[in-house]
C-alpha cells in the first residue's frame, strides 16, 4: 500500500532523511519510531505530498506522491504534527468542511461525520467551537479529520501527543480498530505505543531506517540475552571479578543511582543467551561473602532495543543511565521542529 | 470537475463564515461605516456649497457653467470611498493565507485533493463577498440623498460607479491575498499590501515625471486613474482589462507562491 524507496530529503546541505526504504502492506499498522529530529515528520510530509523529496520515490496505493499528487491526496488522511484546526469553527462544521474539500459526496457526509465523531469520542463536543476545546480534544478532532473521508491510507504524525493517559488508551484502541480496513502509518517517539498498537515497526535515526520488523521479533532478535539487576554490598572490582567467573555472563556494569545506602552498588548483568543465571549469580556472590540484597530479572523491552539502535556510544551503558518506561516520554516534543 | 466545484465552494463558505465569526471583521465594518458616513456628509456639504456658489455667481451675472449636483455628489463620494477602501481592504486580506500558515491549516489544504487555484479563487470570492456585504448599508446614504433629485441620476452611472468600486476592491484584495501568502505575519501582510496598493494608486502622479513610453505605461497601471474613469461613468475597456489583470495576477501569484512554498520549507 505504501512503498518508499531510497527516499532522501536535503534541506540546503543538511540531510533530513537519507536513503529511507520501507513498505507497508494493506491493512497493516506501521509504527515509525525515532527520537526527535530523526526525520519522522519529514518522511510523513513527503508521504502526504506536502513536501517534495530530493531523491527517491514514495508510492501510496500505487501512485507516486509527487507526480500523481492529486490521486494520492484523494486516498490519504493526514494528521500533521500540530492538528490543522480552524479555531472559529464548531467541531461538526470543521469536519463538514474537511469532508467537502476531501471530496466526500453531500449525501454521504452526515453519516461519515457521525462515524468520525463516534470513533473519536467527540459526540458531546460536536457543537463546541474548536477554540474552546482542550488540547486532548483538539488532538482528537485532528484524528477525526484524518479519518472523516474514510481514506484507505492514514498517516498520523504523533497522534497521542498532548493526551492524558486515558485518552491515549482510547486513541490507541481507535488506531488499532482502523487496521484491516485502513493502512496506517504512525510516527511516535513513545515506545510502548508502538508495541501496543503497531503490527510492524520501523526505527529511524539520523534520517536512516535502522531496523524494520514486528515489535516481538525486534525484541527477540536484538535482545536475545536477558539481564539481571543486582544490589550488592562491596567494591565493584571485587564483585566484577566474582561474577565474571560465572559462565554465560556477557557484561557487568554498575548502574548509576543515588538512592542506595553506603557501600552498596546496583549492578547490571547481561547474560549471553536465554539461560537462567539467577541461581549461579547468587551462589557466586554468596560464596565470595558478598552480601546480596536484591536480584531482579530485567525484561527486554522495545525501549532497550530502541536505545541500542539509536545510541552511538556503547549501547548498554546508556540503557542504564535512563530510567526505563519514562525516558522516551520525557523527550517531549519541543525540538521536533529541528527537522522541519 | 464536480468535485472541484464542491471544494471551491467549501473554501468560499469557510472563508465567508470566518469573517462573520470574527470580532475583528465587525470592528473594521463599524469603523468603515462611521468613516464612510463622515465622508458622505463632507461630500454632500461640499457639493451643496459648490452648487450655492454657482447659483450666486450666476445671479451676479458672472458666466460659470452650471454643475450637476447629484452627479457631482456621487463622483466625489465614490472617489473618497476608493481612498478609504485602500486602508480597509489590506486589513481584510491580511489573514487570507498568513493565518492559514500560522495555524498550520495550510498543511491540510496542501494535502487535500484541491488545487491551489481553487483555494485562491474561493478565498478571494469569500473576502470580496464580505466587503460587498459590508458596503451594502452604505447604499442607504446614496438612496436617501439621490431619491428626490430631478431629473433622476441615470441608473447606469450609479451602477458603473459601484462596479468600479467592486473591481477596485477585488484587485486590491487579490494582490493583498498574494502578499498574505508570502508571510505568516498578518500585520506585515497588511502593511506590505497597503504600501503596494498605495504605489499602484498614485503611480499615475509619479508617471507625470517620467514622460515617454515609461510614463505612459506607468500612467496606465494606476488604479486611481482607471477607478476615476469608471466612477465618472466612462466605460473604457482598458480600465476593465486592467482590473481583470490585477485580479488574475493576484490569484496566479498566490497559487505560484503556495506551490513554491513546498520547495523552500525548511
Amino acid at each position: 500500500m505504501i512503498e518508499v524507496e531510497h527516499l532522501s530529503k536535503l534541506y540546503g546541505s543538511t540531510s533530513a532523511i537519507a536513503d529511507v526504504t520501507f513498505s507497508v502492506e494493506p491493512g497493516e499498522i506501521l509504527g515509525f519510531l525515532g527520537p526527535n529530529g530523526a526525520g519522522k515528520t519529514t518522511t510523513m510530509r513527503i508521504l502526504s505530498g506536502y513536501l517534495p523529496a530530493t531523491s527517491g520515490t514514495a508510492k501510496v496505493a500505487g501512485f507516486e506522491v509527487h507526480e500523481d499528487s492529486m490521486a494520492v491526496r484523494q486516498r490519504i488522511g493526514y494528521l500533521p504534527e500540530s492538528p490543522p484546526l480552524y479555531p472559529d469553527m464548531t467541531v461538526e462544521g470543521y469536519l463538514n468542511f474537511v469532508a467537502q474539500i476531501k471530496g466526500v459526496n453531500a449525501g454521504d457526509r452526515p453519516q461519515r461525520i457521525q462515524s468520525a465523531l463516534t470513533r473519536c469520542n467527540l459526540l458531546e463536543k460536536r457543537k463546541t467551537i474548536i477554540r474552546k476545546l482542550s488540547k486532548g480534544f483538539r488532538q482528537r478532532v485532528g484524528i477525526a479529520q484524518a479519518i472523516v473521508h474514510d481514506p484507505p491510507v492514514i498517516i498520523l504524525d504523533e497522534p497521542t501527543v498532548g493526551l492524558d493517559p486515558r485518552q491515549i488508551i482510547e486513541v490507541r484502541n481507535l488506531i488499532k480498530n482502523l487496521a484491516g480496513d485502513h493502512t496506517v502509518i504512525l510516527s511516535t517517539h513513545i515506545l510502548p505505543e508502538v508495541s501496543m498498537t503497531c503490527s510492524r515497526v520501523a526505527i529511524i535515526n539520523h534520517g536512516q531506517v535502522v531496523a524494520t520488523n514486528t515489535p516481538e521479533s525486534l525484541m527477540t532478535q536484538l535482545m536475545g540475552s536477558s539481564g539481571y539487576e543486582l544490589e550488592v554490598e562491596g567494591e565493584f572490582a571485587a564483585i566484577q571479578q566474582c561474577l565474571q567467573a560465572v559462565s554465560g555472563v556477557k557484561t557487568i556494569e554498575p548502574m548509576l543511582t543515588d538512592l542506595l545506602p553506603q557501600n552498596r552498588l546496583k549492578i547490571k548483568v547481561v547474560s549471553e543467551s536465554e539461560t537462567e543465571l539467577g541461581s549461579e549469580l547468587a551462589t557466586a556472590l554468596v560464596s565470595h561473602h558478598l552480601k546480596l540484597y536484591e536480584m531482579r530479572r530485567v525484561q527486554a523491552s522495545l525501549e532497550t532495543v530502541f536505545l541500542q539502535l539509536t545510541t552511538e556510544e556503547t549501547p548498554v551503558e546508556n540503557v542504564d543511565e535512563v530510567e526505563p518506561s519514562d525516558a522516551a516520554i520525557e523527550g517531549g516534543t519541543p525540538n521536533e521542529n529541528a527537522d522541519l | 470537475m464536480k468535485m472541484l466545484t464542491y471544494n471551491f465552494l467549501a473554501i468560499y463558505r469557510r472563508e465567508l463564515q470566518s469573517y462573520f465569526a470574527s470580532p475583528l471583521a465587525y470592528a473594521i465594518a463599524t469603523i468603515y461605516w462611521i468613516l464612510a458616513g463622515i465622508l458622505f456628509k463632507a461630500a454632500f456639504d461640499g457639493v451643496i456649497d459648490q452648487g450655492n456658489y454657482v447659483d450666486l455667481q450666476a445671479q451676479s451675472g458672472v458666466p460659470i457653467p452650471p454643475i450637476d449636483v447629484p452627479y457631482e455628489l456621487l463622483r466625489t463620494y465614490l472617489g473618497v470611498m476608493g481612498s478609504l477602501s485602500l486602508f480597509v481592504l489590506p486589513i481584510l486580506s491580511m489573514g487570507l493565507y498568513a493565518d492559514e500558515r500560522k495555524r498550520g491549516t495550510l498543511e491540510l489544504l496542501a494535502t487535500s485533493p484541491i488545487t491551489n487555484w481553487a483555494v485562491a479563487i474561493g478565498k478571494l470570492l469569500g473576502v470580496l463577498t464580505f466587503f460587498i456585504t459590508m458596503s451594502l448599508p452604505l447604499l442607504l446614504y446614496e438612496a436617501i440623498a439621490l431619491n428626490g433629485v430631478n431629473p433622476p441620476v441615470q441608473l447606469s452611472v450609479i451602477l458603473l460607479g459601484h462596479l468600479g468600486l467592486i473591481l477596485l476592491a477585488a484587485s486590491v484584495l487579490s494582490l493583498g491575498m498574494f502578499v498574505s501568502s508570502l508571510t505568516d505575519s498578518t500585520i506585515l501582510a497588511a502593511i506590505l499590501t497597503f504600501a503596494l496598493v498605495l504605489c499602484l494608486w498614485i503611480v499615475s502622479e509619479l508617471a507625470k515625471n517620467f514622460g515617454g513610453v515609461v510614463g505612459d505605461a506607468l500612467f496606465n497601471l494606476s488604479l486611481l486613474k482607471h477607478y476615476t474613469n469608471l466612477v465618472q461613468g466612462v466605460v473604457d475597456t482598458s480600465s476593465l482589462v486592467l482590473f481583470a489583470s490585477y485580479i488574475f495576477l493576484g490569484i496566479f501569484l498566490t497559487a505560484q507562491s503556495i506551490d513554491a512554498l513546498r520547495f523552500q520549507r525548511s
